[in-house]
C-alpha cells in the first residue's frame, strides 16, 4: 500500500534558553508511514511531539533535518495540501464572515470552481447541520456551532487525506458520534484519516493503526488489534505502558 | 437593561442641566468684556496667535494660486508678502518687486527636477474675482488674534478695491476698531474706504484726522514709529485738500509729511507747485 | 492569482464590515458641510478653503484607514490564530502577504472613490464645473501612494512585534515624508558631516510620497499634470511598493507563526 503520509528520520529543534545546548529537541528521528484509506491514531502524552509533527506535515514549521511527505510531495511545498482537510483543536475561523463565505473563501484558495462550491456548501452545511445559520457572522455562533463549521471547512475540497487535531475536544456525546460518523463515512470512501487524540476509547475503537509519541521518539507504530493482542490488553494500558508510567503504590 | 437606560437618562438630564445652568454665566462673561475669543481661541490658547500669522500666510500663499516658498527654499521669503503689500502700497505695487524673488532655483536633482510637476512653480496672482478665495483664511486670523492689525486693514482692501464688497469691508474693519480702539491703520484704512469707495471726503478727512491724532498719542514716542502710516495719512489729507479745490489747505500737511518723509525735497517740490498756483487735481497718489 | 484575489476579498469584506470607514467618511462629510455653512463676507463662491480643508480630512482619513487596516492583517491573523487553517491550504506566505496587499490596497481605492465623490460634489456644487481629468489624476496618485504607504506597513507588521508600534512608526514617517521629503537635500547642505551625508542617503532612499500629492494643483485650479509624469510617478510608485512586498514576503517566510 502506497503512503500517502510520510516522515523520514523527522527531526524538529527549538531554540530553548532553559536547555544547556540552548536547543530542545522536540521530535527526533521521525518515521512514520501512513497508507492509503486507513484510519490512523497518532498517540502520546502531552510534550510528546504530536503537534510539533502536524506543524511539520502542515507547513507551519520546517523541519531540522529530515523531511515529511504528503502524496509524495514534500510538505514545504503548498501543492502538498492540494487534498488534504485540517481541523484544528480549536476553531479559529474570520469571525466577520458568515459560514458560506468562509467555504467560498477556502474553495476559491482550492480551485474548486464556482457551480462545484455552491453544491458542496449546500452540501456540507446540510452535513454539518448548520443550513438555519449559513448568513449569520460566525462570531454568532456557539462553540459547537464554530466547531461543525471548522468540519465543513476541512471537508470542502473533499481530501483524500484528513488532518484531525483532537477532533471530539470539547464536543458533547451527540457531537462526538457525530464526529465519528464521519470518520467512518470517510473511511468507506477509501480516505484516509489521521488524528491526534487523548480519547483512547474513542482511538480503539475506530483506528486501524496508531503511533505512540514520546519525549519526541517513536515508541510504537503498528495495527491496533496486533498490539492489543500482543499486551493482551486495551489500548489505555498499551499506551501507559510503553510511555513508561509506574502506578504510585501506596 | 433597565438599570442602564436609567443611567443613560439621569445622565442625559444631567448634562442638559448644566448646559442651561453653563450658558448664561458665559453670555454674562462676554458681555462684561475681554475677547470672545470663540472655540478656536479657547482651545489654542495663546498659540493661537501663532496660527493667525500662520492663516494670514496662507492667505499670501493663495493670493499665489498655492505657490509659496518654504522655509527650506534658497530664496529668502519677502518679508511683506504681497498680499498684504498690494494691499498696503496700491494695485501697481506688485509690479516693483522683483520676479526673480519668486523664482524657484534650479533644481539640484532628478527628484527635484521630477517632483516639480507635482506642484505649482509659476509665480501668478489672483486676479478677476479670484481674491475671495483668501477671505475665509484672512478671517480665521482675525478670528484667532483679533489684535492683528494688519488682518483687517488688508482684507478691508481687497474686499472694497477688487470684490465690490464696500459695506462688508467697512463692517470688518468696524470689527477691528472694536478690539482695537482707535487704532490708526484701522482709522485710516477707513478713511481710505470712505475716499475711494464711498466717495464721501468729510468723512474721509474726519476719520483721517482721528488717525492723525491717534498716532501722536500711540506711535510718537515709540523708539521706531511707524512712520510709513504717518505719511499715508498725511499724504491722503493732502491729496484730499487738492482734489476738493483747496489746493492750500494741504500745505501744512505736507510741511509735517516733510518731516517725517525720507524724501523732503520731493515734498517740498509739491509745497513749491502749490504756492506757484501750478498744481492740477492729482491723479490719486501712488502710496 | 485567484488565491491571491481570494484573500484580498477577505480583506475587502473585513473593512466594510468594520466601522472604521464610515465613521472617517461622515466625520469628513460633517466637517465639510459645516465649515461650508459658514457666511464668509455674504459671497457664496468661496469655495478653495472648502476643497483644502474636505483633501487634507479625505487625505488623513484614508491615511488612517490604509495604515490600520494594513497594520492588523498579519498580526491578527497570528492573534486569532485564522493563520494556520489558512495556511493549511495550497497557499503560500507570499500569495497570503500579496493577497493581504491587494485587499488593503482595493479598499482604499474603494474608499478613495467615495471620498473623492464627495469632495466633487461639494467643489461643483459652488464651482458648478467638474474636472474629472483633473480629480482623476489626484485619485490616481493618492491611490499610488497608499499602496507604498501598505506595502511599508505590511513590511512592519512582519518585522516589528506590536501594530501599536508599526502605526506610529509608519504615520510618522509617512506624514513626515509628506512635510519635508522634498526638503531633505537643502536640510543636509546645512548640516556638517556626518549628518548631512545620512541625511542625503535618506533623501535618494525614502520614498518620495510628495510626488503624489497633488492638492495644490486641484485646490488652485492648475492645469492637468502631462500623463508621461503621472506614468513616471506610477512606475515610481509600483517599484517602491514591489520592494516592500518582496521584504515583506522574505520576512514573513522565515517567521514563526505562534
Amino acid at each position: 500500500m502506497a503512503a500517502i503520509l510520510r516522515t523520514e528520520n523527522l527531526r524538529v529543534e527549538y531554540r530553548s534558553r532553559e536547555s544547556q545546548s540552548g536547543a530542545k529537541v522536540a521530535l527526533q528521528g521521525l518515521n512514520l508511514s501512513v497508507g492509503a484509506g486507513e484510519v490512523f491514531g497518532f498517540l502520546g502524552p502531552n510534550g510528546a511531539g504530536k503537534t510539533t509533527t502536524m506543524n511539520v506535515l502542515l507547513g507551519y514549521v520546517n523541519p531540522t533535518a529530515g523531511a515529511a511527505y504528503l502524496f509524495d510531495v514534500n510538505v514545504r511545498e503548498p501543492i502538498a495540501r492540494q487534498r488534504i482537510g485540517y481541523l484544528p483543536e480549536l476553531t479559529y475561523y474570520y469571525k466577520f464572515l458568515t459560514a458560506e463565505e468562509l467555504l467560498r473563501f477556502y474553495a476559491r484558495i482550492f480551485e474548486i470552481p464556482n457551480a462545484e462550491t455552491e453544491r458542496r456548501i449546500d452540501q456540507l452545511l446540510k452535513l454539518v447541520e448548520l443550513e438555519h445559520a449559513r448568513k449569520r457572522p460566525i462570531r454568532t455562533y456557539s462553540k459547537g456551532m464554530q466547531q461543525r463549521a471548522g468540519l465543513a471547512q476541512a471537508l470542502i475540497n473533499n481530501p483524500d487525506l484528513l488532518l484531525l487535531d483532537e477532533p471530539t475536544s470539547g464536543l458533547d456525546p451527540l457531537g462526538r458520534m457525530k464526529v465519528r460518523e464521519i470518520i467512518q463515512r470517510l473511511k468507506s470512501e477509501g480516505k484516509t484519516v489521521f488524528f491526534s487524540s487523548h480519547e483512547l476509547g474513542e482511538v480503539e475503537t475506530v483506528c486501524d493503526r496508531v503511533a505512540i509519541l514520546h519525549q519526541g521518539e517513536l515508541k510504537v507504530q503498528g495495527r491496533v488489534s496486533d498490539l492489543l493482542s500482543e499486551h493482551q490488553t486495551n489500548l489505555e494500558q498499551v499506551f501507559l505502558k510503553i510511555v513508561g508510567y509506574q502506578p504510585q503504590t501506596s | 437593561m433597565l438599570k442602564a437606560r436609567l443611567i443613560l437618562v439621569l445622565l442625559f438630564v444631567v448634562s442638559f442641566s448644566l448646559a442651561t445652568y453653563l450658558q448664561p454665566v458665559r453670555a454674562a462673561r462676554e458681555e462684561a468684556g475681554g475677547e470672545s475669543g470663540g472655540v478656536l481661541a479657547l482651545l489654542l490658547g495663546d498659540g493661537r496667535k501663532m496660527f493667525a500669522n500662520q492663516f494670514f500666510a496662507k492667505a499670501d500663499a493663495y493670493f499665489h494660486r498655492g505657490n509659496y516658498p518654504s522655509i527650506f527654499d534658497n530664496e529668502p521669503h519677502h518679508e511683506e508678502n504681497h498680499m498684504a503689500g498690494e494691499a498696503a502700497h496700491g494695485e501697481h505695487a506688485g509690479e516693483d518687486h522683483d520676479e526673480d524673488e519668486h523664482k524657484l532655483a534650479p533644481a539640484q536633482d532628478w527628484i527635484e527636477r521630477f517632483g516639480r510637476h507635482f506642484y505649482p512653480t509659476e509665480h501668478v496672482h489672483l486676479e478677476a474675482g479670484g481674491e475671495r478665495e483668501m477671505l475665509p483664511w484672512l478671517r480665521l486670523s482675525a478670528e484667532l488674534d483679533p489684535h492683528r492689525v494688519a488682518t483687517y486693514t488688508v482684507t478691508a482692501y481687497w474686499l472694497r478695491s477688487r470684490l465690490n464688497k464696500v459695506n462688508e469691508a467697512e463692517a470688518f474693519l468696524r470689527d477691528g476698531l472694536r478690539a482695537n480702539p482707535n487704532d490708526p491703520e484701522i482709522l485710516y484704512e477707513l478713511g481710505r474706504l470712505f475716499y475711494e469707495s464711498r466717495q464721501d471726503p468729510v468723512r474721509a478727512k474726519n476719520l483721517w484726522l482721528l488717525a492723525r491724532k491717534r498716532w501722536q498719542e500711540t506711535e510718537a514716542s515709540k523708539e521706531t514709529p511707524n512712520k510709513l502710516l504717518l505719511e499715508q495719512i498725511l499724504g491722503g489729507l493732502a491729496a484730499l485738500e487738492v482734489q476738493a479745490g483747496r489746493p492750500r489747505e494741504a500745505i501744512p500737511y505736507l510741511k509735517e509729511l516733510k518731516a517725517a518723509s525720507p524724501d523732503p525735497a520731493e515734498i517740498q517740490k509739491r509745497i513749491d507747485e502749490i504756492l506757484t498756483g501750478a498744481v492740477a487735481p492729482p491723479a490719486k497718489s501712488k502710496e | 492569482m485567484n488565491k491571491i484575489l481570494a484573500v484580498a476579498g477577505v480583506v475587502i469584506k473585513e473593512l466594510y464590515r468594520r466601522k472604521d470607514f464610515y465613521i472617517l467618511f461622515i466625520l469628513t462629510a460633517l466637517m465639510t458641510l459645516l465649515l461650508g455653512s459658514v457666511n464668509l463676507f455674504n459671497d457664496d463662491r468661496i469655495v478653495r478653503y472648502l476643497k483644502e480643508i474636505c483633501l487634507l480630512l479625505i487625505w488623513l482619513s484614508t491615511l488612517i484607514i490604509a495604515i490600520t487596516t494594513a497594520a492588523r492583517q498579519i498580526p491578527f491573523e497570528r492573534e486569532q490564530r485564522t493563520i494556520f487553517p489558512l495556511l493549511a491550504k495550497p497557499i503560500a506566505r507570499w500569495q497570503v502577504v500579496l493577497g493581504k496587499f491587494a485587499g488593503c490596497w482595493l479598499a482604499s481605492g474603494l474608499a478613495l472613490i467615495v471620498f473623492y465623490g464627495f469632495f466633487a460634489l461639494i467643489s461643483a456644487s459652488r464651482e458648478h464645473t467638474l474636472p474629472a481629468a483633473h480629480y482623476f489624476q489626484a485619485l490616481w496618485l493618492h491611490w499610488l501612494m497608499l499602496g507604498i504607504v501598505i506595502a511599508l506597513t505590511l513590511l512592519g507588521s512582519v518585522a516589528l512585534t506590536t501594530p501599536a508600534a508599526n502605526v506610529t512608526i509608519v504615520f510618522i514617517l509617512s506624514v513626515g515624508i509628506l512635510f519635508v521629503g522634498e526638503h531633505l537635500h537643502k536640510v543636509a547642505g546645512r548640516m556638517s558631516e556626518p549628518a548631512s551625508t545620512l541625511v542625503t542617503l535618506g533623501y535618494f532612499l525614502l520614498p518620495h510620497l510628495e510626488f503624489f500629492d497633488v492638492r495644490r494643483l486641484i485646490i488652485h485650479d492648475w492645469p492637468l499634470i502631462e500623463w508621461t509624469y503621472i506614468g513616471g510617478a506610477t512606475l515610481y510608485g509600483l517599484a517602491y511598493a514591489a520592494f516592500f512586498l518582496l521584504a515583506a514576503c522574505l520576512v514573513f517566510r522565515r517567521k514563526a507563526l505562534n
